[in-house]
């Protein structure tokens, strides 16, 4: 066979994929799209420059499927076109994909050409890439107009002068653009855009779009604008905010639209870091006090959850910073506690414990505890749980002590609340409750709970509480164990419901890690054994699953003595799975012998 | 936006699920409650509206009755209940400003009788008052769904809570617009552009009722106000761009839709560029959308009232459906067939012609759906005369795109009343043409054995393929 002829029948396929990206089948088509980049190769990177890619960029109207493979297919397809200095050759099919309709290929388009931005030289972004994005900028439709607002930011760093002042001007039409689409698309990038743009003209020309933007007359836009206006007062530093922009952020604080609202609150942290400690004090502890009382439930909830990090986050003396914290946030804080909206109540109770480090011991135990205590209370499990999921950090400030009393009534209440996500969230809060109350208090209020959820209905519940044994058992140790643990698994292994026995040899398996093997061999062993006789081969093939997993705390002396045999009569089991599993853990225990 | 959106969707559902954890103790013992259950108490739930209203509102002291006003005093009297009716309230607290909500309910319920009877009351003067108390009342940013899973067929919408005073303010502005001493060119200073922008922003409402009124009232504003027709387009446009592609969230657009539909029969021919752009770049697409079975029929009576008016359109639009056609809901399928139907009922030969063939392809695919009801759908067509005539007079071409999926059916097909229907189409294409139906049946295997090969082949071809690719 001649070489020729070889590199033929190496092209053979390829030929039939190009025709398949034709066939009638949108799944074969798509086959063939997510093949491309072999096609490429197999071409070479001449041929894929000169056929492929301007076959692909007229055969572009396609289900959206297809093209959204195709834009990020093409993103990374340079080296299979020659490397960086041909980059551009990709840029025209990318062009009619960030035209069309659907968002997600309009995006991925995007995404790919700010990808391939990079790897043009100064030169080529002048030659290829701006026009494209002159084009786009004034494209009929809007599509066209909303893909370009995110490629401004990619390309204009590194070119000349005069081209970046068309950029601007691009983007400044952008802002103003007719249809909301374009200009929710613009107000989202600006702030990206500012981060490129020279300051000078970021405070000439890109402040009055942004303000422009920030007092739209749809709150869609609006809102986006917010999001940039962190990443400008970032840039323009605290003088020039104040001066230039805080008029504007004013508004958004007191926007008749709750979503404006929604977004200052969302964002107010940031905006904390950008303005820094005295713009701060000057108005965003008075805003933050108004968006904490907002009338919206959802703005009242989402500056809820920002009290600990804006607290925390106060540049200022330790003084200082207890004193905004006790005079001006605090009695908003404490309305929001007896909110009508449960959101917003649980909302602040996820955060609220995480106040007392930053306002110390006596004003935690003054103020705050009697907070604690009512969302203890609250009628909403959300909320208990969330306060009690976040006991440590008052733990540290003032012990548990103060609070248990009202935390046992919570505790048990969520532990038997009907719905099992609850159950099972507050078991997993037991191994850290008990450390904290000590194994008296815990034998007394909450032993009683632990044992309860081994029996539970819902095996996630019955789970849970065996890894929350073995926990408690490690916090404990092994003398708690064999008092208290021991003899309700021993209860389990004689229980009537089968369940419950499968339950005793999971604590079995659970224990064994956390016992001396000593221990496992005078108590839990025997127990195992005796559940070899079981009526329902489950439990059967689980006692030979768990001696299997015993093995570690056992010496050859009583597996030959005790184990083997009953392992020996239960791979003679009239079940096949329990023959199965006796045999299985005969061969594996004999390896370790 | 999408990030905003599900920032809050994700903050609506966890309040949601709130919601439903308090009083539950009687599942325990049957965590597996029906699911109707579970809906009745999250029905009739009523919202407040999102008035931003950062003071309380004053206490309302009851006005003079304007019967009993000297008939020199009666319009001051107008203006100031007018002021009064400014004043909004908390609905979402039952209990709060009782007796100023009564005062102001029996002011707006007066308005309404007063400006019905009365004459002369829509003066210069009293019209920016009119459209002041009218704006201050009705544009809010409406609340969040409480319901993030909302799904407009199957739940009970939340309805709007301070509706007691909602409803005669739009009561009250209809009558005002529907006044025969209404004047639209001294009303357009006050019902401007940026008010017809916040009116069209509340067809998002999720009270039925209150869209109800939205619709008449943009009607008649539409028929009035001459300057803002195009405007009231555009914005109606831009309204649907954002439902398709960023949000697909949107109450109103039936009703939007039916705006539409009327609109669209008073188009003067030959249609201009901007309405042709509109059906295929704005109502095609909606046929995407989840919720298409909101507003299927308005959508399709729009698409039909434009093909009634202009049939060169048909194959922009056929297409456009063939383009969306529905691969997985079936529901949806049915709607598109549905439509397809409605095109051909009032489509011209000519146009048929040039979009059989794709479309009897899809429906040689849909004939051949699993689903029975899709299957059965597209089956009565082959009731309707008009379309059997179309198909009979293109039988050479039509037979062979359907004949190999009824054939198939007629033998595989689960549902027998399926089976039925194909033969009776079998019967009617052997009727029709004979010959053509015996070539078909004798070509039908080997045609089978050639495609299996076809798809055997591909099969090998990329495996090879794949060979390659690892090379």
């Amino acid at each position: 066979m001649t070489a020729t002829d070889s590199a033929n029948e190496a092209l053979y396929p390829i030929a039939v994929l190009i025709d398949e990206l034709r066939n009638e089948d949108v799944q074969l088509r798509l086959n063939s799209v997510k093949k491309l980049s072999t096609i490429a190769l197999a071409l070479g990177v001449e041929r894929t420059r000169t056929e492929l890619i301007p076959f692909l960029t007229d055969t572009i109207y396609d289900e959206d499927e297809v093209l959204l493979t195709l834009a990020e297919q093409l993103g990374t397809f340079i080296p299979l076109v020659g490397g960086d200095q041909f980059a551009h050759v990709l840029l025209p099919p990318l062009e009619s994909l960030a035209t069309v309709e659907e968002t997600v290929v309009r995006d991925k388009a995007v995404e790919s050409l700010r990808k391939l931005a990079a790897s043009h030289s100064p030169a080529d972004l002048e030659a290829h890439f701006v026009p494209l994005v002159r084009r786009l900028a004034n494209g009929d439709w809007f599509t066209s107009r909303t893909s370009a607002c995110g490629l401004f930011s990619v390309c204009y760093e590194r070119v000349g002068a005069a081209v970046k002042q068309q950029l601007r001007q691009h983007f400044s039409n952008l802002c103003t653009d007719d249809t909301p689409m374009v200009r929710r698309a613009a107000a989202g990038k600006i702030g990206e855009l500012a981060q490129v743009v020279e300051p000078e003209f970021v405070r000439s020309e890109l402040l009055p779009m942004f303000k422009q933007l920030m007092a739209d007359e749809q709150d869609s836009v609006r809102l986006l604008a917010v999001e940039s206006a962190v990443i400008l007062a970032r840039l323009l530093g605290p003088e020039d905010t104040d001066k230039l922009m805080m008029k504007s952020l004013r508004s958004a604080v007191d926007d008749k639209s709750w979503r404006v609202r929604y977004m200052v609150a969302d964002k107010l942290t940031e905006l904390q870091s950008a303005l820094g400690a005295e713009l701060t004090q000057r108005y965003l502890v008075e805003a933050f006090q108004a968006l904490l009382k907002d009338p919206e439930a959802e703005v009242r909830a989402v500056s809820a959850s920002k009290v600990r990090d804006f607290c925390v986050n106060l540049e200022a003396s330790e003084a200082e910073r207890t004193n905004i914290a006790l005079n001006s946030i605090l009695p908003a804080v404490k309305d929001l506690a007896g909110d009508a909206n449960q959101h917003v109540k649980s909302a602040l109770a996820s955060v609220v414990m995480g106040l007392s480090p930053l306002l110390g011991k006596e004003h935690t135990v003054e103020q705050l505890l009697p907070l604690f205590l009512t969302q203890l209370k609250d009628e909403c499990p959300e909320v208990r749980l969330n306060i009690i999921s976040n006991l440590e950090a008052v733990n540290s400030v003032i012990g548990i002590k103060q609070l248990s009393m009202s935390l046992l009534p919570a505790i048990v209440e969520l532990a038997e609340d009907s719905k099992w996500r609850v159950r099972l969230a507050i078991i997993q809060y037991m191994p850290l409750l008990a450390s904290q109350l000590g194994s008296q208090f815990f034998d007394e209020k909450l032993n009683q709970l632990c044992m309860g959820w081994l029996v539970d209905h819902v095996f996630a519940i019955r789970e849970a509480a065996v890894l929350n044994l073995r926990k408690l058992v490690e916090a404990f140790g092994s003398d708690w164990a064999l008092s208290t643990v021991i003899p309700k698994v021993a209860e389990l292994a004689v229980d009537t419901n089968y369940l419950h026995r499968m339950v005793c040899l999971f604590c079995v398996t659970e224990l064994n890690s956390a016992c001396p093997p000593d221990m496992v061999r005078a108590h839990l062993l025997p127990i195992v054994l005796k559940m070899a006789s079981d009526t329902v081969p489950n439990v059967r093939f689980k006692v030979a699953q768990t001696l299997q997993q015993l093995a570690a705390s056992f010496d050859a002396e009583v597996f030959e003595q005790q184990v083997k045999p009953c392992l020996d009569s239960l791979a003679g089991d009239a079940d096949i799975d329990v023959q199965f599993f006796a045999c299985e853990a005969l061969e594996a225990i004999r390896e370790k012998f | 936006m999408s990030v905003v959106k599900k920032a809050f969707e994700g903050s609506g559902k966890k309040a949601q699920a709130a919601a439903q954890d308090s009083p539950a103790k009687a599942d325990r013992l049957d965590p597996f409650r029906n699911k109707n259950e579970i809906k009745s108490k999250k029905q009739k739930r009523s919202q407040g509206s999102s008035h931003y209203r950062p003071k309380a509102p004053t206490e309302l002291t009851p006005l003079p009755l304007l019967k009993d006003a000297a008939s020199g005093d009666q319009l001051d009297l107008f203006v100031k209940k007018m002021q009064q009716c400014c004043v909004v309230f908390d609905f979402s607290d039952p209990v709060s400003d009782l007796k100023s909500k009564e005062v102001k309910r029996t002011c707006l319920n007066e308005l309404v009788d007063f400006v019905t009877v009365t004459r002369g009351v829509l003066q210069d003067a009293t019209y920016p008052e009119i459209v002041r108390m009218i704006a201050c009342n009705i544009f809010r940013t409406l609340p969040l769904s409480d319901n993030v899973d909302f799904d407009p067929e199957e739940d009970d919408p939340t309805l709007e809570a301070s509706w007691p005073h909602l409803q005669f303010v739009y009561e009250f502005f209809l009558r005002v617009l529907e006044s025969p001493d209404f004047q639209p060119s001294v009303a357009k200073k006050y019902i401007d552009q940026r008010f017809v922008l916040q009116l069209l922003e509340l067809f998002d409402s999720e009270d039925p009722r209150e869209r109800d009124f939205l619709k008449t009232v943009l009607h008649r504003i539409y028929g009035k106000f001459l300057g803002l027709r195009a405007f009231i387009r555009k914005q109606i446009n831009n309204i649907f761009l954002r439902f398709i592609y960023e949000t697909e969230m949107f109450n109103g657009v039936g009703e939007l839709l039916e705006i539409l539909g009327s609109i669209i029969n008073g188009f003067a021919l030959p249609l201009k560029a901007e309405h042709k752009q509109f059906l295929v770049k704005v109502l095609m697409p909606l046929h995407k959308a989840k919720s298409l079975g909101m507003f299927h029929a308005q959508l399709a009576y729009c698409v039909v009232q434009f093909l009634e008016k202009d049939s060169s359109l048909t194959e922009q639009v056929v297409l456009g459906l063939l383009k969306f056609w529905p691969r997985t809901v079936s529901s949806k399928e049915i709607m598109f067939l549905g439509e397809i139907e409605e095109i051909l009922d009032v489509i011209e030969p000519a146009q048929f012609e040039k979009i059989m063939r794709p479309l009897f392809k899809q429906i040689a695919k849909s004939v051949s759906s699993s689903h029975f009801q899709v299957a059965e759908r597209s089956l009565f067509y082959w009731n309707n005369e008009y379309i059997m005539s179309l198909v009979e007079e293109n039988n050479e071409v039509l037979m062979p795109i359907l004949f190999p999926a009824l054939y198939r059916i007629s033998r595989e097909h689960w549902n027998q009343t399926i089976v039925a229907l194909v033969y009776n189409v079998l019967k009617g294409f052997m009727e029709m043409n004979t010959k053509l139906f015996d070539d078909l049946t004798n070509a039908y295997k080997a045609e089978r054995q050639k495609e299996r090969k076809r798809d055997k082949d591909r099969d090998d071809l990329l495996r090879k393929f794949d060979e390659l690719a690892i090379k």
